[in-house]
């Protein structure tokens, strides 16, 4: 594997990438983000981060993406790796000692993201706060962050035709007649009533929708599942 | 009390982990007869080699009594590649908040009853429930799909932890019949799981003090003389020295290496079953 250059964004990606990770850390209350990913399939590697310049240069100069096991040891965990996990880890000594000379703190964690070819990636994010305040911040945000840090890697994966190709979403009819009943303007309990199912297993597989569809909200999911024929507009 | 092993821990609990695979290997293809592959008495799968995360419940002797494994469904999973039939050909749920949870089982030989009146659910299988759903939701996790038997469906109805809903059909696999249910990681689930049970306080066991446990129970299998007295002395200094997890960790699998299985007295009477 080729190392990662965190320094820069990988080739054909979008520029903006950087500002949605600004406005993702300005949602949640975060100071940084970063994302590292690789794709399988065509071996590419995508590093997007915003953190500041001279701490992304002295990062690469130091060679920090082969020792800092917030990316290695944690891309290959399942649930959510808060760092304080981290810290009894060598290379974590070293990679925060330095990171405290340019403001960034040890409050952190990182989500791994596993996608359908093997592809994974990792999404870290950092604040510098209480012990207090992390916990709590930590418990309110880390739901939502975990969706955006996948659609962020499935974004990247995507990148280029045949990778858009073979991520063409897979909706079950299940899923399509619960978003078709949205089209017709029905409420998700209305939804549960037509189709005797619990409210809840209508919002899951919204959810799921979502995910597949790589959208925000449930509008934008109707939007491009009209827009890709996958369900009918009314 | 719970354990979750996952790929960064689990260089520290190989042998937890190989008495799990053992317990699999008794519960899915000894007892309930699924179709499942068995080497060296152990069931290991190729999820297996994903780096899941394991949920495991240790009985007061640190022995494994009941385990489960969690993946993503974001990425493969059993649902999209294995037990696709139970989705009658469909595609498979995917959200980064909806973790799959298979390989459910308790030692049903090791354990007392706890619980209440008829059709009781061990202590041990609750806990499990517990730790798995505690876990799920520090991760930000919402929604479990969990793959079970008809079996494991009345054990979760009768332990007030009723899934709330099923997706795709129940189909035949070896001996019995499996099928795909949804549970909530909602704290008002786990509350009643905890109350049905009388489960209060921390579920999630310390690895401090489990290796601390490990450290006694191999210094005494050294005091027990088999070895040289020079190496058991070096051995034993080697573990108090020790300082962290990881260090503790090393010292205690050198000292079972050259012990062998004496060290684990508790694993050896597992075995027989």
């Amino acid at each position: 594997m080729k190392p990662l250059d965190l320094g820069c964004i990988s080739e054909g990606s979008d520029v903006a990438l950087p500002q949605i990770l600004d406005g993702i850390c300005a949602d949640f209350g975060l100071d940084y983000a970063a994302y590292a990913g690789v794709n399988t399939i065509d071996n590419s590697i995508h590093g997007v981060v915003n953190y500041p310049d001279a701490w992304k240069e002295h990062y690469v100069e130091h060679g920090f993406q082969a020792i800092d096991p917030t990316l290695i040891m944690a891309s290959r965990s399942v649930g959510v790796v808060d760092w304080t996990r981290l810290q009894e880890t060598e290379g974590f000594h070293t990679v925060f000692r330095d990171a405290a000379d340019f403001g960034i703190g040890t409050k952190g964690l990182t989500i791994p993201v596993r996608g359908p070819y093997g592809d994974r990636g990792m999404f870290s994010v950092v604040r510098e706060c209480s012990e207090g305040e992390w916990s709590s911040l930590r418990r309110e945000i880390i739901s939502g962050l975990q969706t955006q840090a996948t659609l962020f890697h499935d974004r990247l994966m995507r990148h280029g035709r045949t990778m858009a190709a073979m991520r063409q979403p897979a909706l079950s009819e299940r899923e399509k007649e619960i978003l078709q009943w949205i089209a017709a303007g029905k409420s998700q309990p209305d939804i549960g009533v037509i189709l005797t199912i619990s409210t809840r297993t209508v919002e899951v597989h919204l959810r799921s929708v979502r995910e597949k569809l790589g959208a925000l909200t449930t509008p934008q999911a109707v939007a491009r599942a009209i827009g890709m024929g996958l369900i009918y507009p009314i | 009390m719970i354990l979750v092993v996952d790929a960064l821990n689990k260089h520290l609990h190989s042998d937890i982990l190989d008495e799990m695979f053992r317990l699999r290997a008794r519960v899915f293809g000894d007892r309930l007869g699924w179709d499942v592959q068995i080497e060296n008495g152990r069931e290991i799968d190729a999820f297996d080699y994903l780096d899941p995360a394991y949920v495991i419940g240790l009985d007061e002797s640190d022995r494994v009594v009941a385990c489960v494994r969690a993946l993503q469904t974001t990425g493969p999973h059993m649902l999209a590649d294995v037990f696709s039939d139970i989705l009658q050909g469909q595609a498979p749920l995917r959200s980064a908040t909806i973790w799959e949870s298979t390989r459910f089982c308790v030692d049903t030989d090791a354990l007392e009853m706890s619980g209440r009146g008829v059709g009781t659910v061990s202590r041990a299988t609750c806990e499990l429930m517990v730790g798995s759903l505690e876990y799920a939701r520090a991760s930000g996790i919402e929604d479990i799909i969990t793959v079970i038997d008809p079996v494991m469906n009345r054990v979760l109805k009768r332990s007030d932890n009723a899934p709330y809903d099923y997706v795709g059909a129940t189909v035949q696999m070896g001996k019995t019949k499996a099928l795909a249910a949804l549970l909530d990681c909602s704290e008002e689930r786990i509350a009643r799981v905890r109350a049905f049970a009388g489960i209060e306080g921390d579920v999630f066991l310390d690895e401090q003090a489990l290796a601390k446990r490990r450290a006694g129970r191999v210094k005494a299998a050294l005091d027990c003389g088999t070895m040289p007295a020079g190496v058991a002395q070096y051995l034993i200094e080697q573990i108090d020295a020790a300082m962290s997890v990881t260090e503790i960790s090393a010292a205690l699998s050198l000292a079972e290496d050259l012990l062998g299985p004496v060290a684990v007295p508790a694993v050896k009477s597992l075995a027989k079953g």
